[in-house]
């Protein structure tokens, strides 16, 4: 009996601990199936499904990824993300990861790998592009005035990559560009660039075959270069104003274009690296890493952004079609 | 004859029919082959979740550091080896080389697997036993063809 309570005390602790560990990181991601932070280039067999669920926390901010993906033909993937926010704090700008909007938004994306080269085993030079749509589904509020208004981005990237049972590399970069639902309309949300580069490693204790649990680490270095956001001044109702001194400031009214107000409390660069890990067991994927700022220039009273730590886990739907 | 004799003579009739009603079906019995581009578990078990979801699959063994799978079939089965390297890449990987046991028959130097539909060049056998025979061989990558 007593044993028992224990037990079950201990479970308790555990799944406490749990969601202390979840409420204590940063930003959470990743698609389990390759780097944290980092372009990948896998995509999913004919017929598979993958699901995954996330939790971001950034600035603040807490944002639930839910992603499925399906692989639609050979090399070819389909998916659908909704990341949402939970409740708002700084909000962050760029995207979170190359599979992810980083605004609330659906965004439905297809990876094409134009190029596979399997030259050994376990060994394979690969090539995928990206091309996806998305639509803004939540007002964020701003410091300096109304939200934007709600607008369509567009994303198109490409990464490479060379895998093999010992090492990893990747390296990609990408390009997301918002537009405006009406032509009349001034609000623009940032675009952003994100590229990245990923070495990873299977240290030999963990190299054990199938089908063991499988365990594969990465050091990750993203940059992402934010642009700035603008506003339609005849309904900007005002807000704190940003203080003139900070890196990247513009006064407004010399960056707007065809009447829109540029907001100086948008944008900025950063990059940074760290490490990540994913662990495999039967049809389950999880992940986990940090990154550190090594360079975090936000235009404007931005807060400075020091580390981002990510945990994904995922499902997958293997076997296909009959 | 005794009645003890006939049970056994019948026994063994009826033991003989099973056995050749089995091998004029069980065409493809077992094909180890090798795979590129397999390098993680995940990968693993999808190719062989999509593998043992073919008819007549009765297991699929991986071996990731050789890139091997190993595949043993039903009796009674209809499978195809085109099948298997077009479901390996789907999948996104490379199916190579493979050895195969199968029942068949010779024409000339083409040993054509029963019932698949598919032969492939080996060295012709000699062999006193009635076709179809049993036969271990090796294939390459792109040695299949299908009977015209």
């Amino acid at each position: 009996m007593t044993g028992k309570r224990d037990w079950s005390r201990s479970r308790h602790r555990f799944g406490l601990a749990l969601l202390g560990l979840l409420s204590l990181t940063g930003p959470a991601w990743g698609d389990a199936h390759g780097p944290a932070f980092g372009y990948s280039t896998t995509v999913l067999g004919v017929g598979d499904i993958s699901i995954e669920l996330a939790i971001m926390r950034r600035l603040g901010t807490t944002m639930l990824g839910p992603e499925v993906s399906y692989g639609l033909r050979q090399n070819l993937q389909l998916s659908v993300s909704a990341p949402f926010h939970v409740n708002h704090g700084e909000h962050p700008v760029g995207r979170f990861d190359p599979l992810m909007p980083g605004v609330p938004a659906v965004e439905g994306m297809a990876a094409w790998r134009v190029y596979h080269k399997l030259s050994g085993v376990a060994t394979r030079n690969e090539g995928t592009l990206f091309g996806g749509f998305s639509a803004t589904t939540q007002d964020l509020p701003r410091t300096d005035g109304r939200p934007l208004q709600q607008a369509p981005g567009f994303y198109g990237a490409g990464a490479v990559a060379r895998i093999t049972r010992r090492y990893y590399v990747s390296a990609g970069a990408g390009y997301e560009y918002f537009g405006t639902w009406n032509s009349g309309d001034l609000d623009r949300q940032s675009s952003t660039f994100l590229s990245s580069f990923v070495v990873g490693w299977r240290p030999p204790a963990f190299d054990r075959d199938y089908p063991k649990p499988d365990v594969r680490f990465f050091l990750e270095t993203t940059g992402d270069w934010v642009g700035q956001a603008s506003r339609d001044p005849a309904q900007n109702t005002g807000g704190p104003p940003p203080p003139p001194h900070n890196h990247g400031y513009r006064p407004a009214a010399a960056q707007s274009g065809g009447g829109a107000v540029v907001l100086p409390n948008s944008g900025g660069s950063g990059i940074f690296s760290g490490p990540s890990g994913l662990f495999t067991y039967k049809n389950m994927g999880f992940q986990g890493g940090m990154q550190f700022a090594l360079r975090d220039q936000r235009n404007g009273t931005q807060p400075a952004e020091r580390y981002r730590v990510v945990i994904g886990v995922s499902y997958f739907f293997l076997g296909g079609k009959k | 004859m005794t009645l003890a004799a006939k049970s056994i003579l019948r026994l063994v009739a009826f033991a003989a029919l099973i056995c050749a009603s089995n091998c004029l079906h069980a065409q493809y019995e077992r094909i180890q082959m090798r795979v590129y581009g397999l390098d993680c578990e995940l990968c693993a078990r999808g190719v062989a979740a999509s593998i043992m979801r073919l008819g007549g699959v009765k297991s699929v063994a991986v071996n990731l550091k050789q890139g091997l799978l190993d595949i043993a079939l039903k009796p009674d089965n209809n499978f195809k080896m085109s099948s298997l390297r077009k479901r390996i890449q789907d999948n996104g990987f490379r199916s190579m080389e493979a050895t195969v046991t199968a029942f068949g028959k010779f024409d000339g130097s083409r040993f054509e697997v029963l019932g698949s539909g598919e032969w492939f060049e080996v060295k012709a056998q000699d062999s006193k036993s009635p076709p179809p025979i049993e036969l271990t061989f090796q294939t390459r990558e792109s040695s299949l063809r299908a009977v015209p």
